[in-house]
Formats: structure tokens, sequence, C-alpha cells
């Protein structure tokens, strides 16, 4: 999984794409854990950053780009570009994160 | 006869005693937690109301001149910004590595700023108060992928993208959004 390349542009710098495989994704939703919420809502008198949440969604967003990693990996892809991002807000104040991208193969070159 | 009723009377209140049974105690106890509770329940929050009248500022200036300050230094140490919103690097160069970069950073107003935004949103009109949070979470997310970009070596970061959305929020009782809770998320390709 390391070695998959990723980028947001639609060429991966300093490689040729050979074929396209396709939109691969990853999903994943987080719900918040009780003891934190209350902490941030504690936080939230004051404002400004709120740790807990940005961890989580950290934690939740990576998840989600490893799982299309994944998805690019089992269709045989290489590498994957144009990543985009998608938040939504689901029932009950859990987060559903969406990564996703175009599966390619590339060679050096 | 008479005598001896009174005085059996008389006897089984004395064996009473003054004290209260379960049942009063039960409901004493009931009712002092609820006035217990109550108070809690209009005290606290005015007393957190006022905490963020006094220290929301002061709390929130800091992080903005921390902030500033950082944003300063990654500028002077590159002598420009190494975000771009192009798709290729401006000038023509040799890139052997890239890889996909995110940063982002979750903020909400504060009590007291929510209340005045509440206040300015019957009037219409510029919301300050809010102006400054969010500015402070789109600036603080974009100095993050800066100092990321710079921690793991990557000289420049192309074609960055930076999004809002809310999220962590209570969607149902149709009070949407009641804490404000913003999320931005700054991403980039970097190359070197």
């Amino acid at each position: 999984m390391e070695q998959m390349m990723t980028s947001n542009i639609e060429t991966i710098p300093g490689f040729t794409i050979t074929k396209s495989l396709g939109v691969v994704s990853g999903s994943t939703v987080r719900a918040k854990h009780i003891g934190k919420d209350i902490l941030a809502g504690l936080k939230n008198i004051i404002g400004g950053e709120l740790k807990a949440y940005t961890e989580l969604l950290t934690e939740a967003r990576t998840e989600a780009l490893g799982r299309m990693m994944m998805d690019a990996a089992q269709r045989g892809a290489n590498a994957v570009v144009n990543v985009r991002f998608a938040t939504s807000s689901v029932a009950g104040g859990a987060a559903e994160l969406f990564a996703y991208g175009t599966g390619v193969i590339i060679v050096e070159g | 006869m008479l005598l001896n009723y009174s005085h059996t009377a008389l006897a089984s209140l004395l064996s009473k005693g003054d004290s209260l049974n379960s049942d009063e105690i039960g409901e004493l106890i009931g009712l002092s937690l609820t006035v217990l509770g109550v108070a809690l329940f209009i005290i606290l929050p005015s007393l957190a109301f006022i905490y963020s009248m006094i220290f929301a500022k002061l709390h929130q200036s800091k992080a903005i001149k921390l902030l500033l300050v950082r944003e300063a230094n990654v500028l002077q140490q590159l002598g420009g910004d190494n975000l771009h919103t192009l798709s290729r690097p401006i000038l023509d160069r040799k890139i052997n590595e890239s890889r996909l970069l995110v940063a982002n950073i979750t903020v909400g107003p504060s009590w007291w700023q929510l209340f005045l935004g509440g206040i300015r949103s019957i009037f219409g009109g510029n919301i300050v108060s809010f102006d400054k949070v969010l500015a402070y979470g789109r600036s603080e997310v974009m100095q993050r992928l800066r100092e990321q970009a710079i921690g793991e070596g990557w000289d420049e970061v192309l074609n960055v993208r930076v999004e809002t959305s809310m999220v962590m929020n209570k969607v149902s009782g149709g009070k949407q959004n009641k804490r404000g809770t913003l999320e931005f998320l700054a991403y980039g390709t970097g190359i070197r």
C-alpha cells in the first residue's frame, strides 16, 4: 500500500499513464465517542479548534484513503490520480468521509 | 376504658417519634435533587456563558497571533509560498516523486460568538465574529499543509483545494448545526 502513488492532478508527474481502470473509491462512517463529544462541547464554550474532532476526522479520512487504495490495488492499479474528497453529515452526529479517484497503471518516463 | 384508650393512642404516638417516614424522606430527596438539577441547569450555562464572553477572545486571539507568526516564518524561510492552485509547476522543472497531502482542522465559534451571531442574524449584515473563526480555520489548515509539505521534504504543493463541511452535528430534532462546528480540509499534490 505504501508504494501506491496518489495525486489530485490529472497525472503523476514524471510517469506516463498506460491504462485507466475507472473510478476507485473508499468510504468510512465515523461516530464520535460520547466522552470526547462532551469534552469538545466544553471546549466549544470558548471556541477555536476542537482537537478531538480534528483527530477523529484525520483518522477517518486516512482510513477512507486506505480503502480507496485497496480498491485500486484490487483492480490492478498502481496509482490513483485526481483524488477528491467528500464529507457529509449523517444521522446522529456521525460523519461519512468519502475519497475517490481514477485508478491507473503508470510506467516511468 | 376511655383512659385506657387514650393511653394507648399516646403510647403509639410516642413510639412513632419525630423522624420522617421513608416515603417522606424519598419525596424530600426527590424534591431537593430537582431543585439542585434546575439550579445547575440555570447556573452552570450562565457561568459558562460569562466565561466564554471573557476568555474566548483571549484564547482565539492567541491562536491567531501564533498562526501569523508561523505563517511569516514559513514564508520567510521559503522566500514565497509553497502552495499553488495550478496543476503544474509554473517554472519547468523535473519531478521525481509526488504524493497527495491532506490537512484538516475542526473549528467552532464560542458561545458568545454564537449569541452575537444570533442577534446579528435578526437584522442581517456581516457577522464579524464568525468571519474571524472561519478565516482562522482556513488559514490554519493551509498553514498545516505548508508545514506538512516542509516536514516531509516536498518542494511545492500543486493543485491545492480547500473544502468546508459541516460535520459532527446532530441533524435530528430540527435544530441543525446548533454548535456551528465546521471542518476545513486542504489537500494538494506534493512534488519533489
